[in-house]
């Protein structure tokens, strides 16, 4: 019987596809900043009620949402150079379209899918904020900046966190589907790869082991990002140092008033 | 000193108040009295421009405004005139307490985190809670929440006190500490400009130097403590307090 599936090569390829590894998370990462900072204008405008600005953007989220990312993709790489076009015909420039890198076409795409599906799960995590605190905030004396940076921020990060993480793994996901802009990351090489050794199978097999193993260790930075920022729910239990010490033995009991221990919720 | 001439604020077309006139000097204590809902603490917000009055002129401290034409520059500034100490504490609850008094301190006044921290830690201790400095609000008691928020205002360094009813939403038993602690900012600063809205009238007895009585949006009495709370001469104050003494037995 032929060998039906090349196991050796399951684990030959990780390396060569793990190559393509920074251009992979390039893509997420630069994605992910713009695509929030973005979300955030998004949910600022709404929150607002800016004119036209919201219309417009409650527009655009909807029509991002109700449309395959791969047809967005396909929208960015045509799209694009049809804006240069204009953009030169309008302000007398002389942009070359063929200087722009797949990657931006890309990283556009991306960028406008994060910010329409994170906005929603700001504005919520906004609005959840304590009004109390806005407030005592407010009557410090801090300006808009400083409360939205040091409180406002802060607070609805952690309402929004775990939507958040879950957006960002399926962005880690998402960017298999690059290649259809022209760009060369995991996915695409992989199949470069495989057109070559027609061993298709192995060749999805070590994507598959690769996108796990990025989701898994993503999911524990989140977590550990989630203990992190949930540091205040935990519960402080005040012993008296100097009654545990006299309790318990003859040393004479020191100045040191509590110790604290912390323990955490459930 | 606060000085307050022809105040108005309506919320949509219900009317709090049109024409408060009000004036409490530099070291004076101003307790203010008066049903639910009768716009005490619309007022106070008003003089910290967390709700913008409609009409009038208010000078605070070193600052002027007449409504409603107020910058957010200038806001921002009034409100760093004075300080307030809210109902419900209103501590920011991802920030330990030290960080919650340290915070005017290192955002507002741009002092550097060690010596914010230092001074913040003075200020927990003036409200017997240096212990508590790294706990976080959810960790405290009622009681101990509202002393963070008072060791708050104080580094503040501002000379006025707003205090919005600071004890009525504490448990009865926490209700003395909070009292204790801020008897002694009052008596440890004479030169402070304070109002107080607060139905503890054996405290107003003892610290305030001036009280009113509010309805409606009206002040229907104000004189000396021991006149308005033991004498009242009108009706509306006089049928307030016996209600208000038969609720306390009661309880
Ligand atoms: N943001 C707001 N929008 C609309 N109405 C408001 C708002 N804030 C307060 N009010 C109304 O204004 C009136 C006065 O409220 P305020 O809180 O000033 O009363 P108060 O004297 O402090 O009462 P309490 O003793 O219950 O604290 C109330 O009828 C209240 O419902
Ligand atoms: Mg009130």
């Amino acid at each position: 019987m032929p060998k039906l599936i090349d196991f050796k090569m399951i684990f030959t390829n990780i390396p060569l596809l793990l190559q393509y590894l920074p251009i992979t998370l390039g893509i997420v990462i630069l994605s992910m900043i713009v695509g929030l900072a973005f979300a955030l204008v998004i949910a600022l405008v709404r929150l607002n009620k800016i004119p036209v600005l919201t219309q417009f953007f409650t527009l655009l989220v909807s029509f991002v949402r109700g449309t395959p990312i791969l047809v967005q993709l396909y929208l960015s790489y045509y799209g694009v150079p049809i804006a240069l076009k204009y953009w030169n015909y309008y302000n007398h420039t002389n942009y070359n379209i063929n200087n722009i890198p797949a990657f931006i076409f890309v990283f556009v795409a991306f960028a406008v899918n994060e910010a329409a599906y994170n906005s929603e799960n700001i504005r919520g995590a906004l609005l959840s904020v304590d009004r109390g605190e806005i407030e005592a905030a407010q009557s410090l004396g801090m300006t808009g900046g400083q409360i939205l940076r040091r409180i406002t921020i802060p607070e609805a990060l952690v309402v929004a966190l775990p939507t958040l993480g879950n957006q960002f793994i399926s962005l880690i996901k998402g960017t298999s589907l690059a290649f259809v802009a022209g760009v060369i990351e995991m996915t695409a090489e992989g199949q470069i790869i495989a057109g070559r050794s027609f061993r298709y199978f192995e060749v999805y097999l070590s994507l598959a082991i690769i996108y796990w193993g990025l989701t898994v260790i993503t999911e524990i930075i989140i977590r550990l990002v989630e203990k992190r920022i949930n540091k205040f729910r935990t519960v402080q239990k005040v012993v008296k140092l100097n009654d545990a010490l006299s309790a318990s033995s003859e040393v004479t009991p020191i100045k040191r008033p509590v110790q604290v221990l912390e323990t955490e919720i459930k | 000193m606060i000085e307050i001439k022809h105040l108005a604020k309506t919320f949509s077309n219900h009317e709090i108040f049109s024409d408060i006139n009000l004036t409490v000097n530099t070291g004076e204590i101003l307790a203010i009295i008066g049903p639910s809902g009768s716009g005490k603490s619309t007022l106070l917000r008003c003089l910290n421009l967390l709700e913008q009055p409609d009409q009038g002129e208010v000078t605070i401290g070193d600052s002027h405004f007449t409504a409603p034409h107020i910058s957010k520059k200038q806001a921002v500034k009034i409100r760093q005139e004075s300080t307030m100490v809210f109902q419900q504490f209103n501590l920011f609850r991802q920030k330990t307490a030290w960080q919650n008094v340290a915070e005017n301190l290192v955002t507002v006044k741009k002092i550097a985190k060690t010596a914010a921290k230092e001074r913040a830690l003075v200020e927990l201790d003036k409200v017997g809670l240096s212990e508590y400095a790294n706990f976080y609000p959810g960790q405290l008691s009622g009681g101990q929440k509202q002393r963070v928020a008072i060791a708050r205002s104080l580094a503040t360094d501002s000379k006025i006190l707003l205090l919005d009813e600071p004890t009525s939403a504490l448990d009865s038993e926490l209700v003395g500490e909070v009292l204790t602690t801020l008897k002694s900012v009052v008596e440890e600063h004479p030169d402070y400009t304070v109002i107080l809205v607060s139905h503890e009238l054996e405290f107003v007895k003892e610290v305030a130097t001036q009280v009113i009585f509010f309805e409606d949006g009206q002040i229907v009495e104000s004189g000396q403590p021991k006149d308005v709370l033991s004498h009242p001469q009108e009706t509306q104050t006089q049928r307030f307090l016996s209600r208000f003494t038969q609720q306390t037995i009661a309880q």
